[in-house]
């Protein structure tokens, strides 16, 4: 008992020289930062009263490692609007070890100029402990990506993508290529069996393709993968060959089931249409050479919307637990605009 | 083809070595003739065959070319479970070689470099094709040198690469999937003339490397080596070079197969390209009735055997099986047509069914 008494003790000395640790850096910050107008009502002011601007924050940012174009790309964009905005950025990779990310984690915290964490978790359980010690700093916390199973409260907010709403939006954008169509067969590719994105996708899917009367027909997994999908999509047509639509979900599997359907002597695009999910080059090219009608992004370009949370919760605004990512829809018809802009 | 001399020379080895692969594949085929309506429907398209048989043949030739040069491995008493990391460092090494601009600079902002041109490559094609077999039979040559001379049980030499070489593949590419848009290397895997061109290919290689192992005694050799290295190596085989020998055209196959699979898509696909295929190849050699223990070896039963495999997958897709029971199914498959030769269960079955006479061969 009397041990625990003491630890408790402990505890609350610690906290309390953290919550000192984190007052100083801002309050000596205030008056350095807000050279001119501010300047005058800066002293009296108190730590909440302080508006934070993108000059001011600090932000550590803890990646998981690298593992493909659509990671680097993410990367890619914390650094350059860093810059844009004029913030600091300390990034950390992680190289895919769960204790880096953790030991970096306490860096952060501990590290006096940093305000913001950003996190893209590699496990969704065991964040609480540091999620506690980060807010005990006063740190605010962003979760990116990869959404964590922690009371929602330990953080400001996580930002990510919606699986359901790019079916939903596939859904619909089906919908509008089948117009005017007579029968609006849907063959469905699915991503790996039991992924969130799989099973997301499939039901937003299905929940807006009845607006129009599309039925699927046939759907099977092809693993994310082009060669899978091309040969399931050449098993789909010679199954039951009335097909007017292909909801692919991810680009890969859609440009094989594309290969597929010219083998067929059908025109994909045009006899068969074709979404796709994701927005990788390949899709655009794919567009571009007329094989895929519409692909929805899932877009790894998070940064701005990252920041833009990060500051908002800095200046003490309450942020809803998830904040879906701005994810565009792109059309045939504007792919070789939009191609050059185009990042990943 | 050359099906007489095939089947004279089988009869010499063993009448059993193919009679159960063509049993197991003619009840997979049974299956889809009562199930699937129009499984058996071929139509010319375009001038060219079309229909569920040649998707099964063509599909089926990646698995094919992987299934040969494992038969020759496993003859020799071991195996390779490196061959899909080989098709994936194969099929990054050609793209990269006809479309080196992706890697202009780290990040891929600059897929939009990508040259799309269908008429161009930075490579010729021939140099293409030369480099990345080269490479791949590099990669069957370390393996090789690892289990004939550093003794290293085949298994985990093999599970080396098998590891490391999707890293490397991912390594030559940067991560980056490039696209391949050279027409003419495209046909290798995608192109037709009247049957789809991989099966060209697959019918020269296997004729080839029949010619290689049965018309010299070399396969007499690897056989020899399976059945006991000590007393092959008294005999005057050299042991050592004779696995050389087999790891590195096991390879060369898995070069490829890298090759036609990546020509097919039409994309290096370092992550998903082969991924599970080894499982499949060294399936079809013991569907095909080559003992993993190593010994006779029959190319032709492997062959029937990766097309045992490949029609379990197209049927699958054909009749529809939802997707999550896929793997389960083909696991199905394989434990039934195993069970079909494994001699304990025809012994059981001649034990439990012994006054009728007609089950024992």
């Amino acid at each position: 008992m009397k041990l625990n008494k003491l630890f408790k003790v402990f505890a609350v000395v610690i906290v309390l020289v953290m919550m000192l640790a984190a007052c100083k850096p801002a309050a000596t910050e205030a008056p350095a930062a807000t050279e001119a107008p501010v300047a005058t009502e800066a002293p009296v002011a108190t730590e909440a009263a302080k508006v934070y601007t993108y000059a001011d924050m600090t932000v550590g940012f803890i990646q998981t490692g690298s593992e493909g174009g659509w990671r680097a790309a993410n990367t890619a964009s914390f650094k350059e609007t860093a810059e844009t905005l004029g913030l600091t950025l300390k990034f950390y990779d992680a190289q895919n070890k769960l204790e880096n990310q953790v030991s970096a984690f306490r860096n952060f915290i501990a590290d006096p100029e940093v305000n913001v964490i950003v996190l893209a978790a590699l496990e969704t359980t065991g964040w609480d402990d540091v999620l506690k010690e980060a807010q005990a700093a006063g740190k605010v916390v962003v979760i990116e990506d990869r959404r964590i199973d922690a009371s929602s409260d330990l953080y400001a907010t996580y930002i990510g993508a919606d699986f359901a709403l790019e079916g939903q939006n596939a859904g619909i954008e089906m919908c509008k290529l089948l117009e005017g169509s007579e029968s609006k067969n849907v063959v469905e590719l699915v991503g790996n069996v039991g992924s969130s994105a799989a099973k997301d996708r499939g039901t937003g899917f299905r929940e807006t393709m009845g607006q129009c009367g599309i039925t699927v027909t046939q759907s099977q997994t092809a693993n994310w993968s082009a060669t899978e999908g091309k040969d399931v999509m050449a098993a789909f047509l010679k199954a039951d060959p009335n097909i007017q639509g292909v909801f692919a979900q991810n680009d890969e599997m859609g440009l094989g089931a594309a290969l597929a359907i010219k083998e067929a002597g059908l025109v994909p695009g045009v006899d068969i249409k074709i979404i796709t999910v994701d927005g990788t080059a390949g899709a655009f090219k794919g567009m571009i050479a007329g094989d895929l009608n519409t692909v929805l992004e899932c877009n790894p370009l998070l940064a701005p919307q990252v920041y833009e949370a990060a500051l908002k919760a800095l200046n003490g605004e309450k942020l809803p637990a998830w904040i879906p990512s701005q994810e565009g829809i792109f059309y045939q018809a504007d792919a070789e605009a939009i191609f050059p802009s185009r990042t990943y | 083809m050359t099906q007489n001399k095939v089947s004279l020379s089988l009869r010499k080895i063993s009448d059993s070595k193919l009679v159960f692969p063509i049993i197991a594949l003619a009840l997979v085929l049974i299956f889809d003739l009562i199930f699937v309506r129009g499984f058996f429907n071929i139509e010319i398209r375009d001038g060219n065959i079309y229909g569920n048989l040649i998707d099964i043949l063509r599909s089926g030739s990646t698995v094919i070319l992987l299934a040969l040069g494992m038969t020759l491995v496993i003859a020799t008493g071991g195996v390779d479970l490196s061959v899909g990391a080989v098709m994936a460092i194969s099929a990054s090494v050609a793209a990269l070689m006809m479309n080196p601009y992706v890697m202009a600079k780290e990040l891929p902002e600059n897929l939009q470099k990508l040259v799309s041109d269908p008429n161009f490559t930075y490579a010729p094609l021939w140099a293409v094709l030369l480099v990345t077999l080269f490479i791949s039979a590099l990669c069957g040559l370390w393996n090789g040198l690892l289990v004939a001379y550093a003794k290293i049980q085949p298994m985990v030499a093999t599970l080396i690469l098998m590891i490391a070489g999707r890293g490397i593949a991912q390594l030559i590419t940067n991560g980056i999937r490039i696209q391949i848009f050279y027409e003419p290397y495209a046909f290798i895997g995608n192109g037709w003339a009247v049957l789809p061109f991989p099966l060209y290919i697959v019918v020269v290689v296997f004729v080839l490397l029949w010619i290689f192992t049965r018309k010299t005694s070399i396969g007499l050799f690897i056989e020899s080596v399976g059945v006991n290295a000590r007393s092959s190596f008294f005999s005057g085989i050299d042991e050592k070079k004779i696995k050389l020998l087999a790891y590195t055209i096991c390879g060369l196959f898995a070069g490829m197969a890298g090759i036609l699979a990546s020509a097919n898509i039409k994309t290096s696909d370092a992550n998903n390209i082969g991924a599970a295929l080894e499982l499949d190849a060294i399936l079809a050699v013991v569907i095909g009735g080559t003992l993993m223990v190593g010994g006779r070896f029959s190319l032709f039963a492997s062959v029937i055997g990766a097309l045992v495999m490949q029609a379990t997958t197209t049927s699958m897709y054909a009749i529809g099986v939802p997707a999550n029971a896929v793997l389960t199914i083909k696991g199905v498959v394989v434990i039934l047509v195993l069970l079909l030769y494994s001699e304990q269960v025809r012994n059981f079955f001649r034990r439990i069914t012994s006054p009728k006479k007609d089950v024992a061969t």
